[in-house]
C-alpha cells in the first residue's frame, strides 16, 4: 500500500481518527464462569479473550517450579477465523503455532514483572489469551490477560497495560507520532513502539520496537505510546 | 466521537475477493473552514492551520468525483474561486488517478493563492451515510457529496449558494431541487452560466471532453478490452450440436476488409437447412480477432440487427465509416463467439515510411506493419529494425491476440525483396500463398534415375518386356502449348484390321519413377501440383524427371501408361477399353497452332514441323498425309465424344486466360488473350474421355478408397445476378439444370456483341463452386457427379508431372490392373482416411496455385501498364464492355487485355462524371441515379449520361500504385462510346483468322450435318422430353439449329467489316 498516507493534510488518519487518539475500546469482566478470572477487551476490531486458572498447585514435573514464587503458565492462541494473518496455518493440536509462542513468551515477560509472583510460592497461574478478531494490535492480549488477572483477584502491582505508537511522515511536513494503530497502519511498513506499562505510573514493563526510529524520534513516539497506555488505562478502570 | 465499521471487499494478491473490515470514526468537530462559519466548535478546530474559504464569493461550488478526476486541469484556474473539495472527491482521484493527479490536488489545496479548500466529510458524524446495499461506487460517492454539500449549506446558515456540479445526468435530475439553494448542475452547464468570459476553461473544457470520447471509443466498455473474450470449447461444441451456435470458415471481403466478413458453413445439409446463404460477420468488433481463414464459431443476432452487404463500388484506402446507405437486402447477420482453428500463416508486410512511424509517438519499438493481404488486419511488430526494413516486403508471424489488444502481435521472420522489385514481388506471391518452391535437396535428386547428353538413359530390356510394346504399331503424337517442356500426353488413333477405330491416350508413366513414399514422392506430395506464374513455373518433380524422362518427346522411347479404346467405325460407340504400361515413342510433338493449321488444310505449317525436316519430298507427303488424317479422325471422334456429353448438359465455360510475352531480357513485351483453337478442344475432349473412363475403372476397383473428382452443382441463388443481366439484354437463363443452362446460355448469344455470351459465360463460371478432389469412401455415390461436364465419374489422370493426384490414380489404375496377377498392390492404395486428408491438401494447393497465377498475371498487368504513362499512350486506352452496375460505379471488362477492373462514376469529392458530346469525360456535381440496368449521372447543369449494362466504352488503364499491396489496375472512363483504334485492330486481327475461320465454318457444317443424323435417331425421345418440359418452339434441335445460323451469320458479318 504504497499510496496510503497514514495523516491526511486535514489532519485525520485513513479511519477518521486524529493522531493521538485512540481506538474504541470496550471491555467486560467475568465472561467465562469456570475460569478463576477472565476479561474480555475490544479495541477497535481487535478481540480478544483470556481466562485466568490459579493459583493453584503445580500439575506436571514440580521440579520446574521455581520454590519462591509463582509459576507463570501463559499460552497464547488465535481463532482460526481471526483474520489478519492469524489464520494462515492452523495451529497443531494442543501447541501453538511460532507467533503465538512468541507472544505468549512476551506476555510471561510481562505479566512476570506485575504480578506479585513471591505471594504464591510452589503454585502456578495459567494465563490463556485467544485472539477472536485481529485487527492490530496483538499487544491487547496483555492488557486482556491484565484485566483477567486483576478479575481472579492476583495480586499485582498494579494493572498492566499495553498500547502502541507509530510515526506518520507526511511528504510535506513534521512527522506525527500516532497512537494506537490499526492493522492498516501497522502493514504500512512505519516503525511501531509496543510499550506495555505497569500500574499506570510508567512503569515500562515491557518496550518492543519493530523497524528502524531515529533516536530524535524515540522520544515522540514514546510519549505517544504511553499515552496510549494512560488512555487506555483510564478507560480500563472503569471496567 | 461515533464508530461504525465499513466492510470493504478488496482484491488479495493473488486475485481472490477478501473482505476486509475497517473501521470508520465519525465525528462532530471536523471543520469546515469556511470564513462565514459561526460555530465555535469550527473556530477552534479551523484555528489550527490558517488557509479559510473566503466569503467574498458568489457561491461555493462543490465538484463531484468524476468532475474532480477529468476536469482537475480547469478547476486549478484561479479565476474559479470558493471551491469545497470533498473528501470523498480527493479519495477518489487518489485510488483511481494515481499519485500524481493527487499530488496536483494536493498542491492545488495548500496553495494559499487558490481560493479552495477540502472538507473532510466522510469523518463528519452528519455527512457520512454508508454505502447501502447493491449501491455502486459512483452512485454512493454522488450521493455522499450532495449530502455533504447540503450539509455545508446548511452550516453556513444558507448565507451562501452551494453549487455541486456533476457529470452524472441521474444526480442532476434527482438532487436538482431537493434542498433550496444547492443547485445541482452539470459542469458545462456550471460554465456556461458562472464563468460565460473564461474563454480558456471553455476551450479546455472542450478539449478535454474530446480526448476523453477518444479514450472511450478506443477501449469501449469492458474495462479497456478490445475484444469479448472467446467461450471455452466445451460451451462452444454445446452450442455447436445444438444449433445454437453455427461453425464455418471465415472470408473476410477483399474490398471492405475493416467491415465486412462471411462465415461460409461447414457442413451443407446439416440439421439448420433454413440458412442457406453466408452469414455475415459486420464490424471488426463482432469477427472478435478472427482473421481470414480461421474457421470459427458464430452466433446469429437478432433478425432486426441483421445488415445488408454493401453494394457500392469501394477502395480499400478510404476507410470511411460513414454509414453505408447503400445496402443490399438484409441478410444473416453474426458475431464471432469462438475460434475453432487459428489456420494463421506466413503474411507478407510492409513497415510504414519514415513519416508514419514518426506520427505514431512514444513507442517506435512497437511498429504497425500493413500486410500485402487487404484481408489481414494490421500486425503489431516490436522490432529495432523498423527503418531499415522501410523498403522491403518482409514476411512476418502472428503470435498472439490479446483481448485487450487492438492489433494481434506478432514478430519479424525473414525479407523477401525491394518493393515493386519483380523477383520480390513474385516471392510475395509465393509467401501469400503458401508456395514452398526450393530446389529440390540432394537426397531426392539422389533417388532420380541419370540421364546426361553422354549417358542418356535407355529403355531396360527387362521392363520392356513387361510392357505392351507401342514403338512401331502406333503414330503417336503429342499436341501441346509453344514451349511446352513437360509433355505428359500423347495421343494415336489408328485403324484396326477389322475396320474399328482405335483411340490411345498416353500418359507419361511417373509412378515407375517415382516409387511411392520416396523422398521424391513425400516432396512432390507436399508441392501437390507444378505452379505456373505469369513467367515462370515451379516443378511439382525434378526437372531430369518433369523435362525428360517423363516428357513423352518425339522420335525417343519412353515408358507411358495407356488407355486404348476401340471405337465401332460408324458410330464410334465405345466396345473395348484397355488400360496398359506400355513403352512408346512420339513421332512428332506438335503445336496447338500448327495442328490447328494441319486441321485446316493448311500445309505450309509443315515447315515448322521439326521432326519433318531432312526428309524426301515424297515421304514427307505421306507423313504429313497420315498425320493430317489421324489429326482430322481424332477431331472427328472428339467432336462425337463433345456432342454426346452436351446432350447430358455439359458446359461451355468460359474463363480469361492472359499471356504474357516477353521479350529476351524479360521484360514484358504485349499481353495477349489466349486465342482457343479446335484443337484445344480436341485435346481437352481426349483427355476427358481418358480421365472419365479412368475413373470408372478405380471407382469399380476400390469402392471406397478412390481418388475422384466431384463438381457440386452450384446453388441457385449464385445465379441471380447472372439471370438479371441476361435479362438486360433480353435473354432468360434457365439455371435449374446444367443442362438447361448450357442451352440457355447457347441461346444468350448477342449477334451484333460476342462478348456478351463471353461475359454471360464467365459469370456462370463465377458462380459455380469449384471441382474438387475427393475420396470415394467419404460421400454417398450420388455426389460423385460432375456438374461442368455432365459425367457421372470423373478423375484427374492425365498429367501426373504437374499434378500429384493424377500420380495417386496412376497408382490406383496400377493396382486395379494388376490385381489377381500379382499379390502386392497393397502400397499403391491408400485408406479412405488417409485420402481424404490428401485430398484436402491437394485441394488447398491447387487453389494456393490458381491464386499465385492469378497474383502474379495481375503483377504483369500492372507492370506492363505501369511503364506505360497513360495520358500519352495509345495502349493504355481500350474498349470495354460493361458487366455489371453498382450505385457509384460500373464494372468493365476490356477484352482486349482480358482486364475486369472496376470504374467510378463518382469520385471521392462526390463528383460524377459527365461526358461531352466530343466524349472526354470530366468530373462535374451532380447525383447518380441507378435502376436495375443501367446507371445514370446527371450533373447540376443538366447534362445526363445514361450507361446500360454491355454497353461499349471507352476506358483508360491506369495503375493504382500502392506500397503496402499489389498494385491494382484502374480503370477511368473516358467516352461513352466504343474505342475505335481498338475495333479497327480486332478487325485486324480477325483477318487473319479469316482463312480459318472459313474453314471451320464448313467443317462445322459438315459436324452439324452428322449430328443431324444422329439426332434424328433421338428425335423420337426429344419430342418425348418436349412434351414434358413444354418448350415453345417445334423441336428443340430446330431451335439450336436457329442459334447456330444466327452465330455463322455473326461470324461472317465481322469478317465483312
Amino acid at each position: 500500500m504504497a499510496g496510503l498516507e497514514l495523516v491526511s493534510d486535514a489532519g485525520f488518519r485513513a479511519d477518521g481518527r486524529r493522531p493521538d487518539e485512540l481506538r474504541k475500546v470496550r471491555a467486560r469482566l467475568g465472561v467465562l464462569a469456570r475460569a478463576d478470572g477472565s476479561a474480555y477487551l475490544e479495541q477497535g476490531n481487535t478481540k480478544v479473550l483470556a481466562a485466568v486458572y490459579g493459583p493453584h498447585e503445580v500439575r506436571g514435573s514440580r521440579s520446574k517450579a521455581p520454590p519462591d514464587r509463582a509459576l507463570l503458565c501463559c499460552r497464547c492462541s488465535s481463532a482460526p477465523f481471526a483474520g489478519g494473518g492469524e489464520r494462515r496455518r492452523r495451529p497443531p493440536q494442543g501447541g501453538g503455532d511460532r507467533r503465538s509462542g512468541e507472544r505468549a513468551l512476551l506476555l510471561r515477560g510481562v505479566l512476570e514483572g506485575a504480578v506479585l509472583g513471591q505471594l504464591y510460592p510452589r503454585s502456578q497461574i495459567d494465563v490463556h489469551v485467544q485472539v477472536l478478531q485481529a485487527d492490530g494490535g496483538s499487544w491487547a492480549s496483555v492488557s486482556a490477560a491484565g484485566l483477567a488477572l486483576q478479575d481472579a483477584g492476583v495480586a499485582l502491582r498494579g494493572p498492566v497495560v499495553a498500547g502502541s505508537a507509530g510515526l506518520a511522515e507526511p511528504p510535506a511536513g513534521p512527522p506525527v507520532a500516532l497512537s494506537d494503530l490499526s492493522a492498516a497502519e501497522e502493514a504500512a511498513g512505519g516503525p511501531r513502539l509496543v510499550v506495555a506499562t505497569v500500574a499506570g505510573s510508567g512503569q515500562l514493563a515491557l518496550c518492543q520496537l519493530s523497524a528502524r526510529l531515529h533516536q530524535e524520534r524515540l522520544r515522540p513516539v514514546l510519549d505517544a505510546a504511553q499515552a496510549a497506555c494512560r488512555g487506555l488505562h483510564a478507560v480500563l478502570d472503569g471496567v | 466521537m461515533l464508530r461504525t465499521e465499513k466492510v470493504l471487499q478488496l482484491r488479495g494478491q493473488q486475485g481472490r475477493a477478501v473482505r476486509v473490515v475497517r473501521e470508520h470514526y465519525l465525528r462532530p468537530d471536523v471543520p469546515c473552514r469556511s470564513a462565514l462559519c459561526r460555530s465555535a466548535q469550527c473556530r477552534a478546530a479551523c484555528a489550527r492551520d490558517g488557509k479559510l474559504l473566503s466569503d467574498d464569493v458568489t457561491h461555493y461550488v462543490v465538484p463531484d468525483c468524476k468532475v474532480v478526476q477529468e476536469y482537475l486541469e480547469i478547476l486549478e484556474f484561479p479565476e474559479l474561486k470558493g471551491i469545497i473539495f470533498m473528501h470523498t472527491a480527493c479519495q477518489a482521484v487518489q485510488h483511481q488517478k494515481g499519485r500524481r493527479q493527487y499530488n496536483k490536488l494536493r498542491n492545488l489545496l495548500k496553495d494559499p493563492r487558490h481560493d479552495c479548500t477540502v472538507f473532510a466529510n466522510e469523518f463528519h458524524q452528519h455527512c457520512y451515510l454508508p454505502r447501502e446495499k447493491g449501491e455502486s461506487m459512483e452512485k454512493w460517492q454522488t450521493r455522499n457529496i450532495y449530502n455533504a454539500a447540503a450539509w455545508y449549506h446548511n452550516h453556513c446558515l444558507g448565507q451562501m449558494p452551494v453549487v455541486m456540479v456533476t457529470e452524472d445526468e441521474d444526480a442532476i435530475r434527482q438532487y436538482g431541487n431537493e434542498t433550496e439553494g444547492v443547485f445541482v448542475i452539470s459542469f458545462k452547464n456550471y460554465l456556461d452560466n458562472f464563468w460565460p468570459d473564461l474563454k480558456a476553461a471553455h476551450e479546455l473544457f472542450d478539449s478535454i471532453v474530446q480526448a476523453r470520447r477518444e479514450r472511450e471509443s478506443e477501449s469501449q466498455e469492458n474495462h479497456g478490452k478490445e475484444y469479448p473474450e472467446h467461450l471455452p470449447v466445451e460451451i462452444l461444441e454445446a452450442g455447436i450440436k445444438s444449433g445454437r451456435y453455427l461453425q464455418g470458415t471465415l472470408n473476410v471481403n477483399k474490398h471492405r476488409a475493416q467491415l465486412e466478413a462471411f462465415v461460409r458453413l461447414q457442413g451443407f445439409g446439416s440439421k439448420n437447412t433454413e440458412l442457406q446463404s453466408d452469414i455475415l460477420i459486420y464490424g471488426t468488433k463482432a469477427r472478435n480477432r478472427a482473421i481470414h481463414g480461421d474457421v470459427v464459431v458464430v452466433e446469429l443476432l437478432p433478425v432486426h440487427e441483421w445488415k445488408g452487404r454493401t453494394v457500392a463500388l469501394c477502395e480499400n484506402e478510404t476507410e470511411d465509416k460513414a454509414p453505408a446507405d447503400t445496402t443490399g437486402d438484409p441478410m444473416p447477420t453474426g458475431k464471432v463467439v469462438g475460434i475453432t482453428q487459428k489456420n494463421w500463416r506466413d503474411y507478407v508486410v510492409t513497415f510504414p515510411s519514415k513519416e508514419e512511424i514518426q506520427s505514431q509517438g512514444r513507442n517506435a519499438q512497437k511498429v504497425l506493419v500493413t500486410p500485402w493481404d487487404y484481408r489481414i488486419p494490421k500486425i503489431r511488430i516490436s522490432t529495432q529494425q523498423a527503418e531499415a526494413l522501410q523498403e522491403y516486403r518482409v514476411v512476418v508471424r502472428i503470435d498472439s491476440w490479446e483481448s485487450t489488444s487492438l492489433y494481434p502481435n506478432g514478430h519479424f521472420v525473414r525479407v523477401l525483396g525491394r518493393i515493386g522489385d519483380l523477383e520480390g514481388e513474385i516471392a510475395a506471391i509465393l509467401v501469400e500463398n503458401s508456395i514452398c518452391a526450393a530446389p529440390f535437396s540432394e537426397i531426392q535428386m539422389s533417388e532420380m534415375p541419370v540421364s546426361s547428353p553422354k549417358n542418356p538413359w535407355k529403355v531396360s530390356p527387362e521392363e520392356a518386356k513387361k510392357r505392351l510394346d507401342l514403338r512401331d504399331s502406333h503414330l503417336i503424337f503429342s499436341i501441346d502449348p509453344k514451349g511446352c517442356e513437360d509433355v505428359d500426353d500423347a495421343l494415336s488413333v489408328r485403324t484396326l484390321p477389322n475396320g474399328n477405330l482405335e483411340l490411345g491416350v498416353h500418359i507419361a508413366d511417373v509412378t515407375h519413377f517415382v516409387a511411392a513414399n520416396s523422398y521424391t514422392d513425400v516432396e512432390a506430395r507436399a508441392r501437390a501440383t507444378t505452379y505456373y506464374l505469369a513467367d515462370r513455373r515451379y516443378d511439382m518433380l525434378p526437372a531430369v524427371l518433369s523435362a525428360d524422362l517423363c516428357s513423352l518427346l518425339s522420335g525417343v522411347d519412353r515408358y507411358a501408361v495407356s488407355v486404348l479404346w476401340e471405337l465401332e467405325k460408324e458410330s464410334l460407340e465405345t466396345l473395348r477399353v484397355q488400360y496398359r504400361r506400355t513403352l512408346i515413342r512420339s513421332a512428332y510433338k506438335l503445336e496447338y497452332e500448327t495442328a490447328q493449321a494441319l486441321l485446316d488444310g493448311d500445309t505450309s505449317v509443315v515447315g515448322n514441323i521439326l521432326e519433318l525436316q531432312g526428309l524426301d519430298e515424297g515421304t514427307r507427303q505421306q507423313k504429313v498425309a497420315e498425320l493430317v488424317w489421324a489429326i482430322s479422325k481424332l477431331t472427328d471422334i472428339a467432336r462425337h465424344v463433345r456432342a454426346k456429353r452436351d446432350r447430358c448438359g455439359a458446359l461451355e465455360l468460359e474463363g480469361i486466360e492472359i499471356r504474357v510475352q516477353l521479350d529476351d531480357k524479360r521484360n514484358i513485351h504485349d499481353l495477349i488473350p489466349k486465342q482457343p483453337l479446335e484443337v484445344h478442344e480436341t485435346v481437352a475432349e481426349c483427355m476427358i474421355l481418358a480421365n472419365h473412363w479412368v475413373a470408372k475403372r478405380i471407382s469399380e476397383d476400390f469402392p471406397h478408397q478412390a481418388l475422384l473428382r466431384q463438381h457440386p452443382p452450384p446453388r441457385q441463388e449464385f445465379f441471380t445476378e447472372l439471370r438479371e443481366c441476361a435479362s438486360a439484354k433480353g435473354f432468360s437463363i434457365d439455371t435449374r439444370s446444367n443442362k438447361a443452362l448450357a442451352e440457355s446460355l447457347d441461346r444468350a448469344n448477342d449477334p451484333l456483341d460476342p462478348i456478351v455470351n463471353k461475359l454471360l459465360r464467365s459469370m456462370a463460371t463465377h458462380a459455380m463452386s469449384n471441382a474438387l478432389y475427393f475420396s470415394t469412401g467419404s460421400c454417398p455415390e450420388e455426389q460423385f457427379h460432375h456438374y461442368g461436364l455432365a459425367l457421372e465419374k470423373y478423375t484427374h489422370f492425365t498429367s501426373p508431372i504437374r499434378r500429384y493426384a493424377d500420380i495417386v490414380v496412376h497408382r490406383l489404375l496400377m493396382a486395379a490392373t494388376l490385381r489377381g496377377t500379382t499379390g502386392d498392390v497393397k502400397d499403391n492404395i491408400t485408406s479412405n482416411k488417409d485420402l481424404e486428408e490428401l485430398c484436402r491438401h491437394i485441394n488447398n494447393r491447387n487453389r494456393a496455385a490458381q491464386r499465385a497465377q492469378k497474383q502474379s498475371t495481375e503483377l504483369f498487368q500492372c507492370m506492363y501498364f505501369r511503364d506505360r504513362s497513360a495520358e500519352s499512350d495509345e495502349r493504355c486506352v481500350a474498349d470495354g464492355v460493361i458487366y455489371s452496375i453498382r450505385t457509384n460505379g460500373v464494372l468493365v471488362f476490356v477484352p482486349r487485355y482480358g482486364i475486369k477492373g472496376a470504374a467510378y462514376m463518382k469520385n471521392k469529392e462526390g463528383l460524377v462524371i459527365s461526358c461531352q458530346g466530343a466524349g472526354s469525360c470530366q468530373w462535374k456535381p451532380g447525383s447518380l441515379h441507378r435502376s436495375q440496368h443501367k446507371i445514370t449521372s446527371t450533373t447540376a447543369t443538366g447534362d445526363s449520361v445514361t450507361l446500360s449494362l454491355f454497353d461499349h466504352i471507352t476506358v483508360r488503364i491506369l495503375v493504382q500504385s500502392s506500397r503496402c499491396h499489389a498494385e491494382r489496375i484502374k480503370l477511368e472512363i473516358i467516352r461513352n462510346a466504343p474505342h475505335h483504334t481498338a475495333d479497327t485492330e480486332a478487325a485486324h486481327r480477325s483477318s487473319h483468322g479469316v482463312r480459318s475461320d472459313l474453314v471451320k465454318e464448313v467443317s462445322q457444317s459438315a459436324e452439324e450435318a452428322q449430328r443431324a443424323q444422329e439426332r434424328a435417331r433421338v428425335e423420337v425421345m426429344d419430342e418425348e422430353s418436349q412434351e414434358f418440359c413444354q418448350t415453345k418452339g417445334p423441336s428443340l434441335y430446330q431451335l439450336l439449329e436457329e442459334i447456330r445460323e444466327l452465330a455463322l451469320l455473326d461470324v461472317t458479318q465481322d469478317i465483312r467489316t
